[in-house]
């Protein structure tokens, strides 16, 4: 599993490669906690390189997004594979994230 | 290992050790592939073989290395079935909570059991609640 993040004028965005999952969860975690550690007010993870996701990796993210919340920040998710979206719409987390197309759209969405 | 035509089967026995999860469904994936299920059924597959082994494991067996978890898997007549059975004292799989209501969507944990319940085409479990079979078809 691989993690970058790129700041675009004030806009995180994360690419996450590979697997979100019970085995990347806790380098995921840790990742974010660096990220959110600096209150950063959006952020847009990309996943256009995740290939899996578990229900682990679900409570992974949901624990994100509850830390953001928790000083206002704002979380958007792109560029998710049909399959892995569907993960979010059976179990309704698609109500509680912000899910667009690409990150172009999740970017122009924050501002 | 059973090989005849399409037909695949075996019984594994592994220790309550999380690093057999995927070995488990890498092996799985690996039988089906050769077999030109669609990616869709193989992604079902692995997330809900994954799920269902780790919860023997980890709430079953409680992590207990000593405790051993049954594995028997089928592959015939265009489905796919698995059969998992850990050493506990099983749990009643109707009293999990919905993770989708509004009081459990924020919770962390919950939601292997109600994927697999959605992605597979029948979970059976026994009356004690320790032994799990799933099926599903291979289109």
């Amino acid at each position: 599993m691989g993690l970058k993040t790129e700041d675009k004028n004030g806009l995180i965005v994360c690419y996450i490669d590979g697997e979100i999952d019970i085995n990347t969860a806790p380098e995921i975690k840790k990742h974010f906690e660096k990220v959110l550690s600096k209150k950063a007010p959006k952020i847009v993870i990309n996943f256009s390189k995740v290939t899996y996701v578990d229900s682990s990796g679900l409570a992974t993210l949901v624990e994100i997004l509850k830390s953001m919340r928790i000083y206002g920040g704002k979380m958007r998710l792109s560029n998710l594979s049909p399959k892995i979206k569907s993960l979010f719409e059976i179990t309704k987390l698609e109500k509680l994230f912000d899910i667009a197309a690409d990150e172009a759209q999740a970017i122009s969405d924050f501002i | 290992m059973n090989q005849r035509n399409d037909i695949a089967e075996e019984k594994i026995t592994i220790p309550s050790e999380i690093r057999y999860v995927r070995e488990i469904s890498s092996k799985i994936i690996k039988e089906l592939g050769s077999r030109n299920v669609g990616e869709s059924a193989l992604f079902d597959i692995k997330l809900c073989v994954e799920e269902i082994v780790r919860n023997a494991i980890q709430h079953g067996n409680l992590s207990d290395k000593r405790s051993r978890v049954r594995i028997h898997y089928r592959i015939k007549d265009g489905l796919f079935t698995i059969e998992v059975e850990d050493s506990g004292s099983g749990f009643n799989h109707n009293k999990v909570p919905d993770p989708t209501h509004k009081d459990n969507i924020f919770k962390g944990s919950g939601r292997g059991v109600y994927l697999v319940r959605r992605l597979m085409d029948k979970v059976e479990y026994s009356e004690k609640g320790n032994k799990v079979k799933l099926t599903k078809r291979l289109k």
